[in-house]
């Protein structure tokens, strides 16, 4: 494939929408925002900061979204497991990265508990997912705080939580960096991320080629709980407190950020770095709304909007190349020649 | 009889006619220039290899799709449908070859979909509707109920419920994709008769199918396309099975069967069955050499489906025994079926066979994506090497193996499929093949068939599930023959007719009712 080739399959690419809208979008706010304040060094910290626990989460949903599977829970998730990590750092001498592992393994056990629904059970995600999440993780956080927050005092959680670089660059970040840059390799390279393509696309065909759908939803889902419980210890971190919302509401935002990146439910196209773009506009998008000054209850109908915007756009580049409807699997979008 | 009859038409004779009808889709000329015409009471087969056009045309009949140049005509009436429900207004059924059913709901309420007989407050009236279908189920000699939940039927019923909803609409013209491919000899013959029916009254009727047996029995009038043009037309009574196959495929491809290599030299016993045992299947015994191609005849839903899946770990077993290549094995998955060297072509090519959104190259590596792992990386360029010989080597007609499986034709499909069970990197000992050839056309039928003896030559054991028995009968060495789960005989290559193997295939089973 010469440059030019290359070149021409970007434009074709979903991502290269996204990077167009993206430039637009800072074009946008950096004539219209005051003082030209949205690119300044301390607004895109400010930027990153808000991305850094949503990129667990959207990781997760994305992982599930190609499986043909939502995942409700990861927020409740995330929040009892801050809850956990901040009455287990407050009322036992165990040391925190003790700690945080057994607070991974308490969401990796949530994650299985949706397999295990999903999968033995033949529960839909969407309805096993919401159960567990929104009933037995959110239940179980207030169980652990005892109806309030616990607060933090553990020097490394408060390190983690709070700790800028050069006083302006906070270290989360660099754990959502490296959680992506992992994923993305995974997904792109691993035979395990190319099973997650195939089995979403359609079980029973991967499971007679011989593939172990089955077991790769469970990994799913268990990794969706770890990840989950990741963003919460974070969250609790960056608060110094285990409180009773935490990521509760973390979840909806993800997957918006992961269909938005071109992540299309059961398989066929989406990758990690389309997420992380799609997180990215979102994210600029709130901020610089935020920074021209309206209302946050307007905020949130421009992000709709802006969904709105985005898929028409990859709609409309689809339909170019003979596709369908939007949100349709991709597997329906074949213009099928003739049989 | 006719002479009458015709009389009655004479005012009101029906013509459906295509004028110069053009259709392109990105990349390719679906129909170019197709005229022809079709007069009440007739019946008229569309015949052509896969991709000659004919669904393409039997859309722009049903208004799913415009043509870009030309015209449908209806009794002299030029005829613009933008939908199918113009389409449906107009008097034109077409029944699609994937049925569109509502899998959830009741039989009554899938005929009357668009007609649910409501009163004059808009409540539906289910006793009118139930009374309604009860006389099509009657007249159909179908043996389900109008409440019955059409997810629940055998595939064949669910057709005839799908022939049903059409029917009922008393359309002037009815068009059916494949009618035949999922039904058993019984409905064919109530469908048959349904068919002359409609042509005693005078209606249109138009057919494609692939099964040279049908064409010759039920068509009137023959239309051949190749690669979306008109080639020629025949009066079913004045062609022959021959002339006809020489039209579709340009060629004079000869006796498909005689031309085959069959292996000469069987081996050992690669596979024995010993009174396999589960739900749909009863005390299956028997074996397997290499080399050797063992055809499963029987009816649809008689149960070869099931022995293959149950050989292949698909499904569970109660009791019973497997020993292949020497061991006994128990296969818990397909996974592990297949790490010992077997390979599963599913019946259902579409839905558990390939993926259809993805492409050539993804579709032949999936059962081996851990030899092709470089590291912890999968090898993209031996990926690809490996989907770019097993085009050449079937002679996948594709510009690319980035091209998705979904966009090719049936027969380019069948041999993605044969292409991954038989890539460099698999060492596939027992192949299952079950309908490998159902609903491809002639000539890809002559290569797969190819393809299969050149496997037997390789020492590779087959087993061959087909409802063609002219296809079982020529391919296989030796035939066992299945009925309601049991094995009800076995024949050689020699001793098999298709009458010996149908009174199998209808045997009743002692101690079994039916």
């Amino acid at each position: 494939m010469n440059n030019n080739e290359k070149l021409k399959k970007f434009f074709r690419s979903k991502n290269s929408t996204l990077i167009i809208l993206l430039a637009i979008m800072t074009l946008f706010f950096w004539i219209f925002s005051p003082n030209h304040s949205f690119l300044s060094i301390r607004n895109l910290t400010s930027i990153a900061n808000s991305m850094t626990i949503t990129a667990f989460f959207v990781i997760a949903e994305a992982l599930l979204i190609l499986m043909g599977e939502l995942d409700l829970s990861p927020g409740y998730i995330g929040t009892a497991s801050g809850a956990l990590m901040a009455s287990l750092l407050a009322n036992t001498a165990l040391p925190w990265f003790v700690v945080v592992v057994i607070c991974l393994i308490f969401g990796i056990c949530f994650g299985l508990l949706n397999g295990l629904l999903v999968n033995k059970f033949k529960f839909q995600s969407f309805i096993a997912t919401l159960a567990v999440g929104s009933f037995v993780a959110k239940g179980f956080s207030y169980i652990v705080c005892n109806g309030k927050a616990v607060g933090i005092k553990n020097p490394a959680i408060v390190w983690i939580g709070t700790k800028k670089i050069a006083s302006i660059f906070p270290v989360a970040i660099f754990f959502s960096i490296i959680a992506m840059v992992i994923y993305g390799i995974i997904l792109a390279k691993t035979k395990f991320g190319n099973s997650i393509y195939i089995c979403g696309a359609n079980r029973e065909a991967s499971r007679l080629a011989g593939l172990k759908p089955k077991k790769v939803s469970y990994i799913l889902f268990a990794n969706s709980g770890m990840l989950g419980a990741i963003g919460g210890m974070l969250y609790a971190a960056r608060l110094l407190s285990g409180n009773l919302d935490g990521t509760n509401s973390y979840a909806f935002p993800a997957i918006t950020a992961a269909v938005l990146g071109g992540v299309t439910f059961g398989g066929g196209s989406g990758s990690i770095f389309g997420c992380f773009l799609g997180l990215l506009i979102i994210s600029g998008f709130n901020n610089g709304l935020l920074i021209m000054g309206l209302s946050p209850y307007w905020i949130n109908v421009a992000s709709g909007l802006l969904l709105l915007l985005a898929l028409s756009a990859d709609y409309l580049a689809n339909r170019r190349a003979g596709g369908g409807k939007i949100g349709k699997p991709r597997r329906l979008k074949l213009t099928r020649v003739e049989e | 009889m006719t002479d009458n009859l015709s009389l009655q038409n004479q005012g009101t004779e029906k013509l459906l006619e295509f004028v110069n009808i053009s259709k392109e889709f990105p990349g390719v000329k679906a129909l170019s220039n197709v005229s022809f015409s079709v007069r009440g009471g007739r019946v008229c087969a569309l015949m052509g290899e896969n991709g000659a056009g004919k669904s393409t045309l039997l859309k722009i009949l049903s208004g799913d799709i415009q043509p870009d140049e030309g015209c449908v005509r209806l009794n002299g009436k030029e005829q613009h449908f933008s939908s199918p429900y113009q389409s449906i207004r107009a008097g034109i059924s077409v029944i699609y070859q994937e049925r569109q059913l509502m899998n959830m709901l009741s039989v009554m309420e899938n005929i009357f979909l668009d007609d649910l007989h409501e009163n004059k407050f808009g409540f539906v009236q289910r006793s009118v509707l139930r009374k309604k279908t009860q006389e099509l189920i009657d007249e159909f000699e179908m043996p389900f109920h109008p409440e019955d939940i059409v997810g629940h039927l055998s595939v064949a019923h669910q057709q005839m419920v799908e022939i049903m909803k059409a029917y009922r609409r008393d359309s002037d013209i009815i068009a059916f994709d494949e009618p035949t491919a999922p039904l058993t000899d019984k409905e064919i013959n109530v469908l048959f008769n349904l068919i002359r029916k409609l042509k005693e009254r005078g209606k249109i009727v138009l057919y494609v199918s692939h099964r040279m047996g049908e064409i010759f029995q039920i068509t009137d009038d023959i239309v051949v396309l190749k690669d979306g043009q008109l080639v020629t037309t025949f009066k079913t009574s004045e062609t022959t099975e021959q002339e006809l196959v020489k039209a579709m495929v340009g060629r004079d491809i000869g006796d498909t069967y005689s031309n085959l290599v069959r292996n000469d030299k069987l081996g050992d016993v690669l596979l024995s069955v010993r009174n396999l045992e589960n739900d749909a299947i009863h005390g299956i015994s028997f074996d397997l050499r290499r080399g050797e191609i063992l055809g499963l005849a029987g009816l649809v839903g008689a149960g070869r489906t099931e022995i293959a899946r149950a050989i292949f770990g698909a499904d569970p077993i109660k009791s019973g025994k497997i020993i292949f290549d020497g061991k006994e094995v128990h296969f818990k998955s397909p996974v592990d079926a297949i790490a010992s060297g077997i390979a599963l072509c599913p019946e259902d090519r579409k839905e558990q066979g390939l993926l259809l959104g993805q492409s050539i190259r993804t579709n032949i590596s999936i059962p081996v994506l851990s030899k092709l792992l470089k590291g912890w990386f999968i090898d993209r360029r031996q990926e690809a090497e490996l989907a770019e010989q097993a085009v050449k080597r079937y002679s996948i007609r594709t510009p690319s193996i980035e091209k998705k499986a979904g966009e090719l034709s049936g027969g380019n499909q069948q041999k993605i499929i044969l292409g991954r069970w038989t890539s460099s990197k698999m060492d596939t000992k027992l192949l299952i093949l079950d309908e490998p050839t159902k609903g491809i056309d002639v000539g890809s039928k002559a290569e797969v068939y190819h393809i299969i003896m050149e496997y037997a030559r390789q020492g590779i054991g087959i087993i061959f599930i087909s409802s063609e028995l002219t296809e079982v009968l020529n391919i296989s060495d030796r035939i066992i023959v299945i009925h309601d789960g049991h094995i009800t005989g076995e024949l050689t290559r020699e001793e098999a007719t298709e009458e010996k193997v149908l009174a199998l295939a209808m045997k009743e089973v002692e101690g079994v009712k039916l």
